[in-house]
């Protein structure tokens, strides 16, 4: 750089901030407030001017209305990255809300509210306090939103001001604005809270209903989505609400109209006249149909609203079907939209027509569209059987033009059509396979396959077809294999001669060696044992009738359904998804964390419950209609079935046991825990069962079992050293058990010198590995340490050691419960080894144990005397429990009623241990 | 003659307000003295937490006063509002002898500042109603007042609450300015 350029680097400027502060000390009104502007400006385009902070609030005292707004403005915007210097505004907010000015007074309190810095909120409340009382409502109304601001930041103090007192109060205001903002807040307030804040009851109703017919078009908003959850007391008062509610249904603006619905569906679950509702839903159509005539962004949002209404209240727009009929014109994500409430609407008067709309778009230009409305037709096939015939044939044309994609799509609905209407419409197939070459998506091709291993006796070159896709087995996706590996064991059982046989061979062989798939392995494996063990009992499986499916594609769970309809005119009813799942709640509540955890519990083992015979059996339902839905996952190896060694092939299950378990054991994520230093805690108490003994471990003897202190699980253990070597660094892991029973820490085994022994209590924790399958009580162990070769032996799980604390139930539970569970969930066994020689001394000891006693009786016939009791398991499962015995005698009959009654075996292996 | 002199003041300080910062303990009477000078009444107050501004005029110049909040929270906020300022109004609570040291440290550390080396000060000795306040003598003794050099300075006894003493007081000031502005 050459000596002269240095110029520019020395400036006798300041600088534009330097400027600004200096503006704004100026003793020129008009000159402080252009640089409150050009501040003001600055701060709009994103430059930062927070450092002129002070400068700026010290013109806020200021009779100049224009100048206070601008200054409020940037206070707005800056005093969280000041929140210290905030506080010098408070004084003037304080005087300003007490301006002659009603407009200032506003101006004041809803600035304060926007401000969110927590240590000024104490000095606002004064303020905030007189606005809520002010005499002029334009003031009071921007109070009772600034309540609910505040309430954002400081829930507390708005509890211990009173504010939502004075909110509830403002309901009863004369001004019907000042209502439906202290509705607004009230409700935004409840919203966040987990505690009941805001209640209609019958006064506030009617206060509710009159404001509704009075203020502006938001306001209306307000109110209609809070009485949108009222609970009507009933049908006359239902009926009421939506009396009043109705005439809101003609109002020009399409928040008012979406919430007045609202408020009627949800009103409408109690009105119990035919008529009334009858005449509801007449009305309601016109409305709905106008919002269709808006800008297409606001009939996306009022098509996605009512798909939610037609799945609750197909009547209302059954006679309106045209409406949806797509305009070449309408946006993509309209006319999507427009199909899926077609579908929804179709019927048999109806469908003819439907059909020729669809055809027509089958032929427009937007592939997805054009894939739509052909999987439209499916599922109308598939909804309306008298219309079946009809849709195929228009499914058949549609093949016959040939174009690909169209022809793809036909052939993936057609394969549901077969499934629900088998042996109807095979004629068909032919016309299907001229297209076969065309196939080039796995869903298709998929499909494709299914129909061919379904109909492999009515195509009598099915072999040869299935052959062409065998060529590129290795390179097709999953789901695709998956298809032709169960299309080629169905062709085998059907066909079994010589062209089969090599194709199942060469397929099996691909699957289970050539693949990393694990889901496609497993389903050879299975196919394989079954047809090497028993080939009819594989006929059986794999041929078996297969349940019919219905169109429930896109309709959603009832609850879920409840939960969208009461949050019509919301973003929640335009995703079709709950508010909390894609709304974060800062205060998030118990209850919900605990439900979910026991969602995962029953998934968990629901997918297991899946017997296996659906494991050859292709899609399950219509959603999942591709072929390919992954088969469950088999029932795990730790406890396979009891198959023999089939003569070739496989690997024999058997074999796999051992390693297997091995790899359950360690190859799970908190794999085996070092033992740390030692606190060893001293279990007192009857000897413990062995698990290990002297013998099996090589001089090593584990005892333990399962017991309960204090709400927690520990495994008592104790561990003998009868070796002749110093044994150290134990750790212990627990294969997957009923319970998903697993150490919450590390074991805590001391170094065992030859002949020394140490006892442990190792902390236990629920569900953290649950086995699939029926319940076992089984829970496998595997123990090491550095020394040895690792351990495994099984222990039992005693359920008297998860019996919860919370099991305990009133009488008229009790009997409700028991009323409630049908007789097939009632169990009873003899315990013989079981006696009761004093009742008062068992009760109480069962009670130690979490079984809580309910009532007894006496039978006179026999004079036995029958104890009721209560207790719970995890996750969350009652046992209502009668033991009938006679006092002295050896065996008692207990008999238990729970929703699971398959765990009744293990309770009573804890009765007969408990009451011996 | 009128027309006369208020050209001349106009001369001499231009249409200038005078920047004027009263400043003092919480709860010493500043903003009762301010809306006293102001309206001339006695007006109910808050714990000031931020400031008030007034312009009050006397003897034809016009004063911008500042009342700043007393609460020790907004103390360190004080240095905000020194530059340019030409006067600072202390108040001290004469009745408040428990706090008088504090009031001094506050005091004295004003009195270092950079930015108010050219500000004329002056005290008020309020409160003065009260049973048991000290006289302007005590209050002189209890703040050191005499330790000042290179300043300005004078003490008044005040009653903001009888009005008394705050105009004499603000005769001295308008005085002392337009003397400097000479």
């Amino acid at each position: 750089m050459s000596g002269h350029d240095s110029k520019y680097f020395t400036t006798t400027k300041k600088g534009e901030i330097h400027e600004l502060k200096e503006e704004l000390n100026s003793q020129y009104k008009d000159k402080k407030k252009d640089a409150v502007k050009k501040v003001i400006a600055a701060m709009t385009v994103g430059k930062d001017v927070s450092m002129l902070f002070t400068d700026v609030v010290n013109c806020m005292q200021t009779e100049n209305l224009e100048l206070k707004k601008l200054v409020y403005l940037y206070l707005i915007n800056y005093a969280k990255s000041h929140p210290d210097l905030a506080i010098l505004a408070v004084n003037t907010f304080v005087k300003d809300s007490q301006d002659p000015n009603p407009l200032i007074r506003a101006l004041a309190v809803r600035t304060m509210g926007c401000i969110r810095v927590d240590k000024i909120t104490e000095y606002l409340c004064d303020p905030l306090q007189r606005c809520l009382k002010d005499e002029d409502p334009y003031v009071r109304k921007t109070a009772a939103v600034c309540v609910a601001k505040l309430h954002d930041i400081n829930a507390e103090l708005v509890e211990d001001r009173g504010f939502l007192e004075a909110l509830k109060d403002m309901i009863s205001d004369s001004n019907p604005m000042v209502v439906a903002n202290a509705v607004a807040a009230l409700a935004e307030i409840q919203e966040g809270s987990s505690k009941l804040i805001f209640e209609i009851t019958n006064h506030t109703l009617f206060k509710l209903l009159a404001a509704l017919n009075e203020c502006t078009e938001w306001g209306q908003v307000f109110i209609l989505d809070a009485l949108s959850k009222y609970k009507a007391k009933d049908a006359r008062d239902a009926e009421n609400i939506v009396e009043r509610v109705t005439p809101r249904l003609q109002h020009a603006n399409c928040a008012v109209v979406l919430s007045a619905v609202k408020v009627i569906l949800q009103q409408m679950e109690l009105i119990t006249s035919v008529d009334v509702v009858r005449n509801l839903c007449k009305k309601m159509a016109p409305p709905l149909v106008t919002l269709l005539s808006a800008e297409p962004e606001i009939q996306y949002v009022a098509l996605r609203n009512i798909n939610l209404i037609v799945q609750r209240r197909p009547s209302i727009l059954a006679h309106e079907i045209k409406v949806f009929f797509c305009k070449y014109n309408d946006p993509i994500y309209v006319k999507m939209e427009k199909l899926e409430i077609m579908i929804k609407l179709a019927s048999d008067r109806n469908i003819d027509q439907v059909l020729l709309e669809f055809k027509e778009y089958a032929t427009e230009v937007d592939v997805d569209f054009v894939r739509k409305a052909v999987r439209a037709i499916g599922r109308c096939a598939i909804k309306l059987d008298r219309a079946a015939e009809r849709c195929i044939n228009v499914l058949l044309e549609l093949i016959k033009i040939k174009v690909n994609y169209v022809v793809q799509e036909a052939i993936i609905v057609i394969k549901d059509i077969f499934r629900r209407y088998p042996n109807m419409y095979e004629s068909i197939i032919a016309t299907l396979c001229e297209s076969l070459d065309t196939l080039d998506e796995p869903e298709a091709k998929a499909s494709m396959i299914w129909i061919i291993g379904e109909y492999a006796e009515r195509i009598d070159n099915a072999d040869e077809l299935l052959e062409s896709f065998l060529e590129s087995f290795p390179e097709e996706p999953a789901q695709v294999q998956l298809q032709l590996l169960t299309a080629a064991v169905k062709l085998f059982l059907k066909k079994p001669t010589e062209g089969p046989q090599q194709m199942i061979q060469v397929v099996l062989n691909n699957a289970t060696q050539e693949t990393d798939n694990p889901d496609l392995r497993d389903r050879a494996y299975v196919y394989w044992r079954l047809l090497s063990t028993d080939p009819e009992a594989a006929k059986d499986v794999v041929l078996a009738e297969k349940p019919t499916i219905s169109d429930d594609s896109n309709m959603l769970d009832q609850s879920l359904l409840d939960d969208l309809l009461a949050n019509i005119a919301t973003l929640a009813s335009v995703y079709h998804k709950p508010p909390d799942a894609f709304v974060s709640r800062t205060r998030p509540t118990q209850q919900r964390d605990e439900d979910e955890e026991y969602a995962e519990q029953d998934s968990g083992t629901g997918d297991t419950s899946a017997p296996l015979s659906e494991a050859g059996q292709v899609s399950g339902g219509y959603q999942g209609a591709s072929p390919s839905s992954p088969l469950p996952p088999p029932g795990g190896y730790g406890a396979p079935p009891r198959a023999t060694v089939p003569p070739s092939g496989p690997p024999p299950p058997a074999a796999a046991v051992v390693p297997d378990l091995l790899g359950d054991l360690m190859g799970l994520d908190n794999a085996l825990v070092p033992v740390g230093p030692v606190t060893p805690a001293t279990p007192a108490g009857p000897p413990l069962p062995v698990l290990l003994s002297a013998q099996d471990g090589q001089g090593l003897q584990i005892c333990g079992q399962l017991i309960r202190r204090d709400g927690q699980v520990f495994y008592s253990l104790r561990f003998e050293n009868n070796t002749q070597m110093p044994l150290d660094g134990f750790m212990i892991q627990f294969n997957k058990n009923l319970f998903g029973l697993a150490s919450a820490g590390p074991l805590q085994v001391p170094l065992l010198q030859p002949g020394g022994s140490a006892n442990t209590l190792l902390p236990m924790v629920l569900f953290q590995n649950v086995a699939p399958g029926p319940p076992r009580s089984v829970l496998q162990v595997a123990v090491k340490n550095n020394q040895q070769p690792v351990w495994y032996f099984e222990g039992k799980v005693q359920l008297q050691a998860l019996f919860l604390e919370d099991g305990q139930m009133e009488r008229s539970t009790f009997l409700e419960t028991w009323k409630s569970l049908p007789d097939s969930h009632e169990v009873s066994k003899d315990l013989p080894n079981a006696i009761i020689t004093n009742s008062e001394a068992t009760l109480e000891r069962l009670l130690k144990t979490n079984l809580f006693f309910i009532a007894r009786r006496t039978l006179k016939d026999t004079n036995q005397e029958v104890l009721y009791l209560s207790g719970k398991v995890p996750p969350n499962v009652p046992f209502l429990v009668e033991l009938t015995f006679l006092v002295g005698y050896p065996s008692v009959k207990c008999a238990v009623k729970t929703p699971s009654p398959e765990m009744a075996p293990l309770f009573f292996e804890a009765m007969e241990s408990l009451l011996r | 003659m009128g027309i006369f002199l208020s050209k001349l003041f106009s001369q001499l300080f231009g249409d200038k307000e005078a920047r004027i910062l009263v400043l003092g303990l919480d709860n010493a009477g500043k903003t009762t003295i301010l809306y006293r000078l102001q309206v001339g009444e006695v007006v109910a107050t808050i714990p000031t937490i931020g400031f008030n501004v007034e312009t009050v005029q006397y003897n034809n110049i016009k004063f911008q006063v500042w009342d700043l909040g007393g609460q020790t929270s907004i103390r360190p906020y004080w240095r905000c509002y020194f530059p340019n300022t030409q006067a600072v109004i202390y108040v001290v609570d004469s009745s408040d002898t428990d706090r008088m040291a504090t009031a001094k440290e506050e005091f004295h550390a004003i009195l270092e500042e950079e930015e108010l080396k050219d500000a004329v000060v002056l005290i008020y000795a309020n409160k003065q109603d009260l049973p048991g306040a000290l006289d302007d003598a005590s209050v002189t003794e209890a703040l050191n007042l005499h330790k000042i050099k290179n300043r300005q300075w004078a003490i008044f006894k005040t009653s903001a609450v009888k009005g008394e003493g705050l105009f004499e007081g603000l005769d001295w000031l308008s005085d002392t300015l337009k003397a400097r502005g000479r």
